[in-house]
């Protein structure tokens, strides 16, 4: 197939994805609905505990509540266009497991692309929370709102999905010689949400530089945010346009992943399945 | 379901079988429990970090200085073990599959079944305790009380795992009526984390926020045994504290009860 019609069969097969996806979710509306909460009490949860935590302590290393406020709101807005978008990576090691990627291998698009577009119940309901908390949150938190955020916000949003596609895509991809990884991706999930909901300079050398380096959940909103409200950098002292380099790290860390799965792909059709 | 038969006398063997079935089962799933442990230690980490941080930066409360939080954070990890699991989705299961038809045909009590079931994978995971402690002492240090409050803090813990054990047997109750409960339970699970004082002491909260949540079955779960531990809870107020989870408990197997009559009529019914 030639660039141009493999590009069209994408854009028909992605577009019949969602078709499939916004059906089925009409279909199944009180499964929407409890779901729907349960993301509403996800960071709801979040966003009151540290409101608690920041009433009763004012400061936590020179960050205040308004801005933990709009900290949060950057790594919601990129989790949610990853889990919007990507989630049905996650998805990988079930048909690994029950030989259902097979299928994949024998149709003409890139398997990657064909799990992340298996139908789901898939609706953008997150992606809007996250974009009306967002506005709320620059709102209420102060930051200048001038050209360069509008030009910047998205690219840092979509570049700390890929950061979030990447480590997901990676520990998917150990699906091909582990059996059982759910505990490990239920783990990864738990520890990025834990580790992006609080300035990263709370935490000893060596782990900042994990979380700037290795996993570079820093990127997805310590630095963007140091950088957009005018805060020193006090984890690595990096000169604030280090937050924008984030589309370049997401898409760097997202080619390493995906490098891996071709790696494990391979493998996994030598082995002979 | 009765009068068909006689009802066989009970025995003790069976369930015992059934909990050491579960968990042996639960132990084969070695990377699952060599995850949950890393990760509670990661989190005991994180949290160890953040309260150094906020009391550096911050007046100290007054009832609460840090070593007395950090063990209580600790200690609520720890405990997390064995509450966040879900010792009733084996319910949840067989209501879905269909299984439960054959689970009715056995001759043993059905709800028993699955606590004996649930107590298994739950014993196992309080074995993961001690290691997880073990490596927990590396990263923090965790104040140990006297005698008879350890005691007390054992039987309040005993009883809000009771109350957790209520509060998920419930919501898979619920399996016999909606075919999505795993929503339900996770949006549970965030606001007993939060309301019940695992992730922050409920004696930090807002006071009119407090006035509310100490009265909630979340805080006999976490709150309560986490509070005497630390001594915040002192022995003249232990059976007033305890007192209110036996309630609470109460309250909620009564419910239990009810809702299991009400479910398996309807499932009667429905499987004609």
């Amino acid at each position: 197939m030639t660039v141009p019609s493999r590009l069209q069969a994408m854009a028909g097969a992605y577009r019949e994805y969602w078709r499939i996806n916004i059906l089925t979710t009409l279909e199944y509306r009180t499964n929407f609905l409890l779901w729907l909460g349960f993301t509403v009490v996800y960071h709801g949860t979040a966003l009151v505990a540290l409101w608690v935590i920041l009433e009763a302590f004012p400061s936590m290393n020179g960050w205040n509540f308004r801005e933990m406020a709009f900290l949060y709101a950057l790594w919601m807005l990129a989790h949610a266009i990853n889990n919007t978008f990507f989630s049905e990576v996650n998805n990988i090691p079930d048909y690994i497991h029950e030989g259902e990627l097979d299928r994949f291998f024998v149709r003409p698009l890139d398997t990657l692309f064909q799990t992340i577009t298996t139908p789901g119940q898939v609706f953008p309901d997150e992606l809007i929370l996250a974009l009306t908390y967002f506005a709320a949150a620059t709102w209420y938190s102060g930051v200048h709102v001038d050209l360069k955020f509008a030009l910047f916000v998205p690219l840092i949003a979509f570049g700390g999905a890929l950061i979030d596609l990447g480590i997901n895509l990676f520990v998917a991809t150990l699906a091909f010689w582990f059996i059982r990884v759910e505990a490990l991706q239920w783990v990864v999930t738990q520890l990025e949400q834990e580790f992006t909901r609080y300035p990263i300079s709370i935490y000893s050398r060596s782990v900042r530089l994990l979380l700037t380096f290795a996993f570079p959940f820093a990127f997805m909103n310590y630095y963007p945010a140091t950088f957009l409200l005018h805060k020193p950098d006090l984890a690595l002292a990096l000169p604030p346009e280090a937050g924008l380099l984030t589309p370049l790290i997401g898409l760097a860390f997202v080619s390493i992943a995906y490098a891996f799965w071709r790696f494990g792909l391979n493998r996994y059709q030598g082995v002979g399945h | 379901m009765s009068g068909e038969f006689t009802r066989p006398r009970f025995r003790l063997a069976p369930y015992v079988e059934v909990a050491k079935t579960a968990m042996t089962l639960e132990a084969t799933y070695r990377f699952d429990v060599f995850s949950s442990v890393a990760s509670v230690l990661v989190r005991i980490y994180i949290l160890r970090t953040v309260w150094v941080a906020l009391y550096t930066h911050n007046a100290a409360p007054a009832n609460l200085p840090l070593h007395s939080i950090l063990t209580y954070s600790t200690i609520a990890m720890l405990m997390s073990l064995v509450m966040d699991i879900d010792q009733t989705r084996a319910l949840h299961n067989s209501l879905h599959d269909g299984s439960i038809v054959t689970d009715f045909t056995k001759p043993i009590s059905v709800p028993l079944y699955f606590f004996a079931n649930g107590t298994g994978e739950v014993l196992f995971h309080a074995l993961l305790i001690l290691p997880a402690l073990a490596f927990a002492l590396l990263i923090v240090h965790i104040d140990v009380p006297s005698a008879a409050t350890l005691v007390t803090f054992f039987i309040s813990f005993a009883l809000g795992y009771c109350v957790g054990f209520c509060i998920n047997f419930i919501l898979n109750c619920t399996a016999f009526w909606t075919l999505e409960t795993s929503a339900v339970q996770m949006i549970v699970t965030w606001i007993t984390d939060l309301a019940g004082g695992e992730l922050i002491p409920l004696v930090l909260f807002p006071a009119a926020l407090q006035q509310v949540l100490i009265f909630l079955p979340f805080a006999a779960m976490f709150s309560t045994p986490l509070l005497i531990y630390i001594g915040e809870i002192t022995p003249s107020h232990y059976l007033e504290a305890i007192g209110f989870q036996v309630l609470w408990l109460a309250v909620l197997a009564g419910i239990s009860a009810v809702i299991w009559r009400r479910g398996v009529r309807r499932l009667v019914v429905q499987g004609g």
